[in-house]
Parts: C-alpha cells; structure tokens; sequence
C-alpha cells in the first residue's frame, strides 16, 4: 500500500540491489537515497510524474551517469564504480528513452552490433531474422532506419535491447509513440522475455501498460521511492493518486 | 542482377559490403580497369607526369586516414598531417642513420610508421580517455600539428642533431656531416635482395600504386568487418554502443592508431619520394589539404575520399601554373561542396550511379539530424 | 626600486598578456557560446580589420577611428557569410569548423593574390614611460584597457539591451525563442557579425603592434582557440576572464623562466590539463558552482 520503500529482502535472491543510491545536479538532488531491489527473473515497474529521477535512477543503474553517493550491486557484486560497457558485459542493458538507434545503418546492422558480442557472425542473420519477427518488422532486414516511422524504430530499439541478451533489462519508455494495438503487443513481448527468465525494470507513463504487465511497482516521487507494491494496490492508493495530480 | 551482386558478394568476401560504395560487377570491372590504366599509364605518360601521379597517390593515403577516422568514427582531425609529418621525419632520421650500417631503409620504412603510432596512442588515450567533446578533439589535433611544426622549424641551430641527421629548421631534415648520407629514397632490402626505388622512377610509382591499392582494399575489409560496423556505431550513438558492452574509448584509440599508421606511412612515401621533409608538413596549409580533400571527395566512403584527394591534387597542379590560386580555389571548392553536396562530391556521383544500376544509394545520405560534438 | 621595476614588470607582462588572450578571443568565444560554432575564419577577420585599420590610416582617418572602421567593416562582412554560408552549419559543430576553415583559406589566400604576400606596418602610438632602467610601452596599457572596455562593453549589450534579451532566449531555446516572435535568424546573423566585429578590432588593435600581411591571422587563431576552448560555452563572458587569466600567467611565468617558445607549449600543456579536469571547460564549472550556491541557499522544495 501506501507505505514507505520496503525493507531490503535477503540478499542472493536479488539480482540489482541499490543501497542509498543519490544523485545531485548542480545542488539539486535528482535522487535522495533511493533504496531499490530486484529479484532474479522479476519483472518491476517504477512510475512516478515527470522530473521524479526515473530516467536518472536508470542512468545510475547503467553508468552513463556516477552516483553523487551509495551503492549499486548486481549480483552481489559492487558494481558502482565500474563504466557502462563493463555492466553491460556483466549482463545490463538499457533501452533509452530517446530511441538511440542506428540511424545511419540498416536495421540488420543495428541489431548485429548487440548481437555479435555473443554470436558468430554466421549465426546472426537468422537471429536477426527471429527478432524482427517478434516485433513486426519482418522484411526491413536491409532498410535504413532512418526510413522507418517512428514506432518501427521504437520496435527496433526495443529488438535492440533485447538483442543485447542482458540478465537485467532496463526500458525507459518502451511504449512512447505507440497505438493502442503496438502497446499490447509490446506488452506481450515484455511479458515473454521475463517468462524466459529476464529481470526486467520498466519505466512507463502509460498506465494500461502497466496495468498489462500487472507486475510489482514502484513509485519514484521528488527522487526517492514513495510506495511500492502490486499494482493494484499501487493504482488504489489514495497517495498515488495525489501524486499524479499534483495535490500533495 | 540481384543474383549475380549475391555471387559476388560471396566471392568477394569481406570486401563487399554496405559499408562501402560500389559492390556489384560493374563497379568491381570499372576499379580493375581503372587499376590497370594506371599501371600501365607511364607508357603514355611523361616522366614529369608520372612523377606527380605518384605525389597524388601519396596524397590519397592521407585522405584514406583521413576518411577511416572522421567518415567512419566520427573523429574529425584538424592535425592528421601531425602524422604524416611525424613519419616523413623519423622515416628520415632513422634513414640516415642506419643506412650506411644495413645498406636500405627497411628499419626507417617501420619505423615511420610505427612512430606516428606511438604518439596517436598516446595522444588518442590522453583525449579519447577524458572522454573530450569531438570540437575539442579536432582543434587540440591542429594545435599539436602547429607547435610541432614551430618547434621544428627553430631547430636551425647546429645543436639539433640526432646523430647523423640535423634537424634544419625551416631548411628541413639533413645530413649533420658532409660524410653522413643524404635522404635517401627506398631501399628494401632482404639478405642479398635489394631493391632501390627511386622516388623519380617508373618503379617507385608503381610501388605506391600498388600500396594505395593494397591500403583501399585492405580498409573495405577493415569497415565492412564487424569492427567497422561497431565504428559506424560508435560515430553514431557512442552512449548506446557502449551499453551493448564495447569499450568506446578503445574503439576510438584504436582507429585513431590506425589512420597514424596510414598517414605515417603517407609520409615515408612522401619522404622517400622527394627525399625531404620540412616543417611545413606540419603546417596549416597541409593539414586543411587533408580536411579539403576528404570533405570534397565524401568522407563516409573511402574511394570517395581517395577520388578527392587524387583530382584535387590534379586540379592544384593545373592551377599552379596558371599562378598562385590553386589555394584559394581548394577553399572556394570546399565552401561550395559543403554548401551544395554536404555529403561530398564523389559520394553524391555514385549514389546516383548506384540507383542508375538498381542498387538504391547506399552510403551517407544525408540524415535529418544533428551531430553531437 | 628595483624590486618594484621588476614587479611592475612582471605584472605588465601579465596584463598584456591577459590583453593579448580577451582580445583575440573575445569574438570567437562569443560567436561560440551563443551559436555553437566555432570561427575557423576568426583569425582571416582579425587580418581584415587589420588591413582596414592599415589602409584607412594610411588614408589619413585618426587612427581610433581606423580601427572603428575595421569592427565595422569585418562585422559586415561577418554578416553576409552568415547569410550565405554559416546558417547552414548551426547545430553542426563539426561541419561548421570545416567549413569555416574553408572561408578562412580564401581569405588569406584571397588577400594574397589582392595584395601580395608583402608586409604593411604602422606606427605604435603613445611611446613609453620608463620605471627604473627598463622602457615600457604604453599602448600595451592601452590594449589592455580596451580589452576591459570591449568585455564589460559585451557584458552590458547582452544584460541591458533588447537584442542582449533576446539573444539569451535564443541560445537558452531557439523553438521557444521563434515561438514568443523573436526573429532568431536576425539575432544569430547579428551575433555573428557581432563576434566577427570584435575580431576586426582586435585585428585593428594589433595593426599596431604587428606586421600586417595576409597570414596574419594565423598567428592569433591558435592561441584564440585554446582560451575559448578552455573558456567553455556555459558563459562566454565569465569563460573568456577565467581562461585569459588562466592562460596568461602560465605564459607570463613560463616565458620569464624558460623562453617564448616554452612559453607557447606550455600554454597548450596547460589547456590540456584543464580541458582533461574540466571537459565541459572553466564556465561550465563555474556556472555549476554558482547554481549549487543559489540552490543551496533555498529551501529544498520538499524538505
């Protein structure tokens, strides 16, 4: 309900655990020591309204950005200090908010740079093939991306990510842009990778989304977690709800 | 058509790729001819002639360095001929130097490349590691190519020797001693083999001919291979890159090192071609050449930018007779270019020869975006 | 006395100096910090300014109007490049330094098929005043005292003035900018030639203290660049103060101690470092360290 951040469950089986995690900007605290837990292989959603540290709080996890203090761990291992590629090596990707696609290379080529870090390049074209198809971008193999409408790309991102075949996949957004019909599929495609054992955090303002995933939330407010708990209960929570309109 | 491309493609192997203009049959029957013509040129060809078509062959190498990092990596150099120069000079220096003792230059040959690498690398870690904006990197490359030609060219006093060669100043490299030797130009040489090309002979063309070939081909292997997949990443979206696991940073250093080798090795063949080397290498006026030829040409190709490079070159030596303008039409033609084909010149030609043979244009169309410094 | 020659001395280097780095780049830093791009034709406007000081001298005009006419007149010509080339390169850093590169070898190589590659000379103005044994120059006291002029003269057009108004709301967002009916277009024109005025009377003041010759911009460009790069675009005019301090008493205490030369590399081995400290450059830090303190001193919007 509408309680403060939960206690840290025992350590082992948490996959991405942050201990007083903050982040300052210029005096301004972006994150205020934010305590935050994954299980291996769940799936968990953070919303919260604009300017609330969502988007920091992944940069942090993924070290496109340093904490101003605390403590990542992944895997029971220390990862504050380590540089982006290094987590990723580990097994962490992102899908960013802004799409950070290829522009300037065919699609093919967008997912082979993930993909080439775990397979031969004689295997990558019916990958490649098997991605596209989970996101209904069969047949733009040769394309260049800058071609693509804007949801392709968003697919494509979202191909990308999952191409990176990470232990914990971090989606800023991943439904921004999309129709009705593209967030439900998308949806199932989250759903799927966290059935193949994926731990995946979600960050979304699309609230049928979240309520299509039907997974553990958490809510981000003034850079520290204001409630956590099944959506449900989250989506009931009078506190939530004054959030969201601005009336706290 | 689209089978015969696939043959092709096959055949060629790592050569082909959408990473390079020109993959099918006519392109591949157009560069063998072309490649021929030229090794056959000095047949109807001057003397004089062929000694510049050597010089502009020199000069593609550089563009080729050029075009490797800023095309593919997104690396603009202001200062590429920082390399170019350094490997004229130790080229020469240790040509000198250990001539009379091992009768060639195959140590001088090495060691001009590997030189400009070994600085690259430690300039490249110095400014790819502290992760500088690509502005900063451009300029601070142009700032150390001008203090190194500053400093060399007040080496006039005696002092600055380096055994047997004496560092000259604004006069260039020479002998320390009347004794010690001149520069001199190639000689390779392989326990009683030797082979001596000098930089005015039929033979010495034909060398750098077939080292800019070799140079060409060797790099669409390098960019169509997964590495030049992950530079063109790394141009374009060096954050995401690096969140699928790539070291950025050493993707940059190493490119960088890499284009050092080629524009070193520019400079031997420069080097051994005129048998001297001054500060001006160093100089402005060389290192926007460089820039001229690459952004004229199309930087996100590599025949592009060597296609530049040799008819900029052409261009200038015509000019130069007519009087002193060649200049300032390098600097007209680059405006212009920018202005009209921001993509380059020979890229836009073969974008339009490429959809003439059913391909569709392949390399750098222009993106509706903006680039990141 | 001589205690006091010497100091005097040292302080005199050092403000020439600090005179020698705000003037050369007070034009580029702010085309820089505004627009984005940097002048590779700085140096080529400096050596217009230069020639109209020379020529307008030479034409009998005083010379502090001279060198009114070179602002002017390297400020129109900054204009019509804007107009026909640099509009097209905003927002594209890299191709805009190419392409500004371009410019700056027509111009020299213009100016060289124009007036060939001989050398114009003024006099320096104002002669000397002697502390102790040793001779100072006045008109470096004069250089200094117009740099002061010029940046707190650049301070007050963009705090004061309308187009100062407008020209922030630009920078700080174009789309809002076009938006609340600025003519953004007209202010970066403006901008531009503005900085391109600032480099022909930096050019107009050196006239008399250098030879003038078509390449005389090249040995100010260097040295320009490296104060707004270490500058930083967060604020152009702290930027400028901060680096051209910076820089000029590296060189002030290095030339003293080794020679020109070591001087000039240890400029560049300074810059170096601090670019490697500071990435974004001096204003950037600054600028960060000014909002903590604001920040700081409010109460945190949610205690």
């Amino acid at each position: 309900m509408g309680a403060p951040a939960t206690k840290l469950a025992v350590a082992g089986t948490m996959i991405l655990e942050t201990r007083g995690l903050m982040k300052t900007y210029g005096g301004v605290a972006a994150l205020q020591g934010v305590d935050f837990a994954l299980k291996t292989g769940e799936l968990h959603c953070i919303i919260g309204p604009n300017g609330a540290g969502k988007s920091t709080f992944f940069k942090l996890l993924m070290g496109i950005e340093r904490p101003s203090a605390g403590q990542i761990v992944f895997k029971g291992r220390d990862i504050t200090r380590l540089q982006a590629h290094e987590r990723a090596r580990l097994g962490i990707t992102v899908k960013f908010q802004s799409m950070r696609v290829y522009q300037d290379l065919p699609v093919y080529h967008n997912l082979f740079i993930p993909l080439r870090r775990h397979h031969r390049a004689r295997e990558i074209p019916a990958v490649v093939e098997r991605l596209l198809a989970d996101v209904h971008l069969s047949g733009t193999g040769e394309e260049y991306v800058r071609n693509l409408s804007h949801g392709q790309q968003q697919w494509l991102a979202i191909a990308m990510a999952v191409a990176a075949e990470p232990e914990v996949l971090l989606l800023d957004e991943p439904t921004a842009g999309m129709s009705a019909e593209e967030t439900t599929a998308t949806a199932r495609i989250v759903k799927r990778l966290n059935g193949q054992g994926t731990s995946i955090i979600v960050i979304e303002h699309d609230m049928a989304f979240i309520r299509d995933l039907d997974s553990m939330t958490s809510v981000l407010h003034y850079g520290a977690l204001f409630a956590q708990g099944a959506f449900k209960d989250i989506e009931a929570s009078v506190e939530v709800q004054r959030i969201y309109l601005g009336t706290l | 058509m689209a089978n015969a491309a696939t043959r092709l493609d096959r055949w060629l192997g790592p050569l082909n790729g959408p990473q390079t203009m020109g993959r099918g049959v006519p392109f591949w029957l157009c560069f063998i001819a072309a490649v021929v013509v030229l090794a056959i040129a000095p047949n109807f060809l001057s003397r004089y002639d062929i000694i510049n078509f050597s010089n502009f062959l020199i000069s593609g190498l550089l563009a080729l360095s050029l075009g490797l990092i800023w095309g593919y990596c997104g690396i603009l150099s202001l200062g590429q001929a920082s390399f170019f120069g350094l490997g004229g000079y130790a080229y020469g220096v240790v040509a000198m130097n250990l001539l009379r003792a091992h009768g060639n230059t195959d140590v001088a040959f090495v060691a001009g490349i590997l030189i400009p690498v070994a600085f690259a690398a430690v300039i490249g870690a110095i400014l790819f590691y502290a992760r500088l904006r690509g502005v900063y990197v451009a300029i601070l490359m142009l700032v150390i190519s001008l203090v190194i030609g500053t400093f060399l060219r007040q080496t006039a006093d005696p002092s600055y020797t380096i055994g047997a060669a004496y560092l000259g100043g604004m006069n260039g490299l020479r002998p320390t001693s009347p004794d010690d030797p001149l520069l001199p130009s190639l000689i390779f040489g392989f326990g009683d083999w030797v082979a001596e090309f000098d930089g005015r002979s039929v033979s010495f063309y034909h060398l750098v001919l077939a080292i800019v070939v070799a140079v060409y081909l060797g790099l669409r292997c390098v960019v169509n291979s997964t590495y030049g997949f992950l530079l063109v990443g790394v141009r374009e979206e060096p954050e995401r890159t690096e969140t699928f696991g790539y070291d950025v940073r050493l993707i940059q250093l190493s490119v960088f090192c890499l284009a050092a080798a080629i524009a070193g090795l520019s400079g031997v063949l420069y080097t051994a071609w005129g048998t001297y080397i001054h500060p001006d290498g160093f100089g402005v006026a060389q290192n926007i050449l460089v820039v001229i030829w690459v952004a004229v040409g199309g930087r996100k190709d590599l025949l592009a930018a060597l296609l530049g490079a040799l008819v900029l070159n052409w261009i200038s030596l015509r000019l130069a007779s007519e009087g002193e303008f060649a200049l300032l039409v390098m600097g007209a033609i680059l405006v212009g270019v920018m202005l009209l084909a921001p993509e380059g010149l020979a890229i836009a030609i073969g974008n339009r020869l490429g959809r003439l043979f059913g391909h569709g244009a392949k390399v750098g169309q222009p993106a509706v975006r903006t680039e990141e410094g | 006395m001589d205690t006091f020659a010497l100091i005097f001395g040292y302080a005199y280097q050092y403000f020439d100096n600090v005179g020698f780095l705000v003037l050369s780049a007070s034009g580029l830093i702010i085309i820089f910090g505004m627009m984005g791009v940097i002048n590779m034709a700085h140096g080529e406007l400096m050596m217009i300014g230069a020639y109209i000081t020379a020529f307008s001298y030479y034409a009998g005009v005083p010379a502090p109007i001279a060198v009114i006419f070179a602002g002017v007149g390297a400020g129109l010509v900054g204009m019509v490049l804007e107009r026909l080339v640099i509009r097209y390169f905003y927002k594209q850093l890299l191709s805009s330094l190419v392409v500004t590169w371009g410019l700056s070898l027509m111009f020299s190589q213009g100016f060289l098929l124009i007036f060939g590659p001989s050398i114009l000379n003024l006099p320096t103005p104002f002669g000397g005043f002697p502390i102790s044994e040793q001779t100072f120059g006045s008109y470096r006291l004069v250089l200094f005292g117009c740099a002061l002029a010029l940046v707190a003269g650049i301070w007050a057009l963009f705090t004061f003035t309308r187009f100062g108004t407008q020209a922030r709301a630009t920078m700080e967002d174009p789309a809002m900018a076009d938006a609340l009916g600025i003519n953004t277009r007209q202010v970066y024109s403006l901008t531009f030639g503005l900085g391109c005025a600032l480099g022909g009377i930096a050019g107009g003041l050196f006239a008399m203290t250098a030879t003038i010759s078509p390449f005389f911009g090249v040995n100010y460009t260097p040295l320009a660049f490296i104060t707004v790069v270490i500058g930083g675009g967060a604020n152009a005019i702290t930027g400028l103060i901060a680096s051209a301090l910076a820089l000029a008493g590296v060189q002030t205490v290095v030339v003293n101690a080794f020679n020109q030369y070591v001087g000039y590399i240890s400029m560049m081995a300074a810059a170096f470092l601090i670019l490697l400290a500071l990435p974004r450059g001096i204003s950037d830090y600054l600028e960060r360290r000014k909002l903590r303190a604001v920040r700081a001193s409010r109460p945190s919007p949610h205690g």
